[in-house]
């Protein structure tokens, strides 16, 4: 019998102190089967981020051989360039109105569709279905609905007496546009979560509110939300990163613009490196996002975890 | 006998992992691969050009056993696509250098002034193609003429003589009538990368003298030359003479719109007119050269359908053989035919189709100036995308012109700066 701790209680055996280094005792040859997703981690991963982060000292077109360092330049731009800005504060609206629809709505779903309800996993698996679709595609359903001539909204707006409109003429109906996109696409991942969290929740602790005299709202405020934190967690977090690096419904539906109106930080990265041949100043502003995104993921989960400890 | 099965296990999907990876990664050597030449053509599946250039293509390996091309069609990022080929060192043996064999590409060309059909290059293409001591990096195909594409029918219909429009007042007037006749003045897409900015290529050769033109290619940029060009555009927005579909019409809905008479003029190359004639193949086309504030009238044009070869190749003796057989009149004049163009070779014929009449109008008879691409030759590399994107706001109505010639400054200094 193995000298476990439980053993030696049993015994009266002074019990073996756990080993502090990880994965000790653990047969070598466990340690080749990392070797595919390290290698392939390291390939795909860490190579191009350490070479982007080279990158971004220099001046280089992207594709010429010559490149000359230009040490901080690059970030420097970051401070002055409007465009940027602009991408910047579009990234948060993406990031942040996409977090907030997803969840709101994600848990309306959610707590509608965990009841017994006659074909409710028909519904959640309607609700679900967009996640498995690309977003390159709903970007291009929707522009196709949003289209000035022969799009299904303004073919509506005429139906009931209105005039044709440019939807995507506008900037801020551009933006709003592409937060409802993207939220209506990935919603059914925050339901998924939420569900699963409600699931979690003991019927007896919903039983003995009840029997405590508490309504459905009570309850749902004082028992089911507080228990639902380690979910909020994960979808609020997951949204939001998948927010801020949002790209493909982006460049499918108004291609950044009107002008510059609609990029995200991502979208601007594409253009500055593609089409502006400012190799350097895209891979500047590819750290400075992905900075951003971890110092925005830390804090969160940080703000989050400290709820769930504090409950 | 566990310990075996795991360590031969785990050494499988190492092996398994490292020949996924070599198999996807390239050689780095680039180009060839065995004895097939790599052409990245830049023209799409489907179109006349590609279909012509297969057809010369295959009837060369036909008479050259040994020699095997590979035809690349073009995708739709085919810049993007070769600039990666480029930085990662898997450079194809000869591609489609679109109007940038000299100014963008030269440095991984073969420089080809001693090919015996050099002497022939059309010298309305010297501009754009040579650099000052004489070096070309391409064989073009076909010379770029473009004008003011205009639908005959729509024009006739509102009373506008199209040999008129000698003025930008002239111009506008024109449009005025047109509007009142229910069409669309000017269409313009929005949502393709690139003819937004074409209004400005059109225009600001005819806005700026040559001293001006002169200081801008030497690193000077002055918004207030420039913003005459984006006020003129504004002026057409303020005035409803663009298509209300902006945002959302695509390159194909242009050519369609001026096909079908919904629209009167377009600032594209020819190639938009051979797609208006797909769709309406009665249309009656043709094109009028751009007024000038500066100057006389003049046309746009330059290298378009050009091939030039990997300089590091290993078949630069058979790609250079190639290209004396596409130089050869018969094989050029069918290609620049297929592209809708004038041949690039002073030894080939030009036949325009539906435009040839404008062609002999402005071009034989009246020896109209041709002007080269206004960002290619006066602006540094990589400024096409901010004159797409200001303009594309103007037309919007998000920015007023002095802003988007403010970003056009901002870039231009940051890029000129980069290329120096």
């Amino acid at each position: 019998m193995a000298d476990t701790p439980a053993a030696s209680r049993v015994t009266g055996a002074p019990a073996a102190r756990p080993s502090r280094k990880r994965g000790a005792g653990r047969p070598a040859r466990v340690n080749l089967f990392y070797v595919p997703a390290v290698v392939l981690l390291g390939l795909f991963t860490a190579y191009p981020l350490v070479r982007g982060i080279l990158l971004s000292f220099q001046n280089w077109d992207g594709y010429s051989p010559d490149m000359t360092f230009v040490g901080l330049a690059n970030y420097a731009r970051l401070f002055t360039d409007q465009v940027f800005r602009t991408s910047l504060l579009n990234t948060f609206v993406y990031g942040f109105g996409s977090t907030l629809v997803q969840q709101v709505l994600g848990l309306a779903l959610a707590v509608a569709l965990d009841r017994a309800l006659r074909g409710r996993n028909v519904v959640r698996a309607i609700i679900y279905l967009p996640v498995l679709v690309s977003p390159v595609i709903m970007g291009t359903m929707y522009y196709l609905l949003f289209q000035y001539n022969s799009g299904t909204i303004n073919d509506i707006v005429i139906a009931f007496g209105g005039h044709r409109h440019a939807w995507l003429s506008d900037s801020a109906t551009s933006v709003a546009l592409i937060v409802l996109v993207n939220s209506l696409q990935f919603v059914g991942i925050s339901m998924i979560i939420y569900l699963a969290g409600l699931q979690s929740i003991p019927a007896e602790l919903q039983e003995a509110a009840m029997l405590d005299g508490a309504g459905g709202w009570k309850r749902f405020w004082g028992v089911t939300l507080p228990l639902l934190q380690p979910a909020f967690a994960t979808s609020i977090v997951l949204n939001l990163i998948g927010g801020l690096k949002l790209f493909d419904v982006i460049q499918v539906l108004t291609g950044g613009g009107p002008g510059y109106s609609t990029n995200s930080v991502s979208t601007f990265i594409g253009k500055a490196y593609f089409d502006n041949q400012s190799a350097g100043y895209a891979s500047a502003m590819g750290v400075a996002l992905f900075v951003l995104i971890i110092v925005f993921t830390l804090v969160l989960n940080l703000f989050l975890n400290r709820r769930r400890l504090e409950m | 006998m566990k310990s075996k099965t795991a360590r031969v296990g785990a050494l499988i999907l190492t092996a398994a992992t490292a020949a996924a990876l070599l198999t996807g990664c390239s050689s780095g050597a680039g180009g060839s691969s065995g004895g097939t030449i790599q052409v990245e053509t830049g023209f799409a599946s489907g179109s006349d050009l590609l279909a012509t250039f297969t057809k010369v293509t295959n009837a060369y390996e036909k008479s050259h056993p040994g020699v095997k091309f590979n035809l690349i069609p073009s995708s739709t990022n085919y810049e993007q696509d070769l600039k990666v080929k480029l930085a990662s060192h898997d450079v194809p043996d000869m591609w489609w250098t679109h109007g940038w064999s000299r100014d963008r590409y030269s440095k991984f060309l073969e420089p080809l002034q001693d090919q015996s059909w050099n002497k022939d290059v059309n010298p309305q293409l010297d501009a754009a193609m040579r650099t000052s001591s004489g070096a070309i990096y391409a064989l073009p195909l076909d010379t770029d003429v473009a004008g003011i594409l205009y639908n005959k029918s729509v024009l006739t219909k509102a009373g506008v003589d199209p040999e008129s429009l000698t003025s930008w007042s002239a111009f506008d007037a024109a449009a005025a009538k047109i509007k009142a006749t229910g069409v669309t003045p000017i269409e313009v897409s929005g949502k393709a990368n690139g003819p937004a900015g074409n209004l400005i290529d059109w225009i600001a050769p005819g806005k700026y003298t040559d001293a001006q033109l002169a200081s801008l290619k030497a690193g000077t940029f002055a918004g207030s030359v420039y913003k005459p060009i984006v006020d003129q555009v504004e002026s057409w927005r303020a005035a409803g003479y663009i298509n209300p579909d902006y945002s959302s019409a695509t390159q194909q809905d242009m050519s369609k719109a001026l096909g079908a008479g919904q629209a009167a003029f377009i600032f594209q190359q020819n190639s938009v007119a051979a797609d208006a004639l797909t769709t309406s193949p009665d249309a009656q086309l043709g094109f009028l050269p751009v007024p000038s504030d500066t100057g006389k009238p003049y046309l746009i044009g330059g290298e378009m359908n050009a091939f030039g070869i990997s300089k590091t190749s290993s078949h630069l003796t058979e790609l250079k053989a190639f290209l004396k057989y596409l130089a050869q009149p018969a094989n050029d004049s069918a290609l620049a035919k297929a592209a809708g163009s004038a041949a690039g070779l002073t030894t080939s014929t030009s036949d325009l189709g539906a435009l040839q009449t404008s062609y002999d109008q402005f071009v034989v008879k009246d020896k109209t100036r041709l002007v080269p691409y206004f960002d290619r030759v006066y602006l540094p590399n990589g400024m096409w995308n901010t004159l797409v994107t200001t303009t594309d706001s103007v037309i919007t109505g998000q920015a007023q012109p002095a802003e988007a010639v403010n970003q056009v400054g901002t870039d231009f200094k940051s890029l000129y700066g980069q290329n120096k």
